[in-house]
């Protein structure tokens, strides 16, 4: 469910710059909540650094207008601390990876009921309600 | 009226299948969700090889995003995401690890 798209310059960031910004969200996500590691989703898209992006978890548009943007999608349910840490600590990584200054980063985190997505063939739980199968 | 946005991961889902998915899952919408659920519209996002991850590695999965009329009650939501990905699976031969589905409410803010 976890589905970060990173809105990038186009040519700006280097295979090997996009695995490590996916590990580390994926270690920001997983550091804040129990969804196991494989269920966190990085997409990298190439824009030209100003505009709008589809919402993937409501409706409407993402407007942003920095070089580099992350458009977020989380289960719902979450403490607005545990959302605002997620957040925080994905622009933080981003920076330190890609080497862009901080004010060329900003986010947004949507979110939807978990019983509204089906993963591996299972309605995902609500957090906190995650089946010890999930870790095996 | 019901919306799909399709994220898929370069050379996953050929280009020709994307007719057949549209249609299966017309006929998906229409049988679970009945047809007053209004016409379809379809939207594909490639993420480029080197693009996508899941877990930190290179993914395979595709992301199937819904949006369908307010008021679905559980069960026939829960039947429609399953009929969904039932058939990208039997259409694309992805796993079912390998494909995410949702539905959301139309007006759901987000």
């Amino acid at each position: 469910m976890p589905f970060y798209r990173c809105l990038i310059p186009k040519g700006s960031l280097s295979y090997e710059q996009r695995e490590q910004i996916a590990v580390a969200f994926t270690d920001v996500h997983c550091d804040n909540s129990a969804a196991p590691r494989n269920f966190v989703q990085v997409a990298f898209i190439e824009s030209t650094g100003k505009g709008e992006v589809k919402d993937s978890h409501g409706r409407g548009m993402l407007p942003y207008d920095t070089p580099y943007f992350i458009a977020g999608g989380n289960r719902a349910g979450r403490s607005t601390e545990v959302k605002r840490r997620i957040l925080d600590g994905c622009i933080e990584r981003l920076v330190q990876i890609s080497g862009a200054p901080r004010k060329d980063v900003s986010g947004h985190i949507s979110e939807a009921p978990a019983s509204w997505t089906m993963e591996a063939g299972k309605i995902l739980p609500d957090p906190g309600e995650e089946p010890s199968e999930w870790y095996d | 009226m019901i919306s799909f946005d399709f994220f898929v991961q370069e050379g996953c889902v050929v280009d020709e299948m994307r007719s057949e998915i549209a249609s299966a899952l017309e006929g998906v919408c229409a049988n679970e969700l009945g047809c007053d659920s209004g016409p379809t519209a379809m939207s594909w996002t490639v993420i480029r090889k080197g693009f996508g991850f899941r877990g930190g590695r290179p993914s395979t999965t595709s992301l199937v995003r819904g949006r369908i009329p307010d008021g679905c009650d559980p069960q026939t939501r829960a039947r429609f995401l399953r009929a969904v990905g039932k058939e990208w699976c039997r259409i694309t031969g992805a796993t079912e690890h390998e494909v995410v589905v949702s539905a959301r409410d139309w007006s759901w803010a987000g």
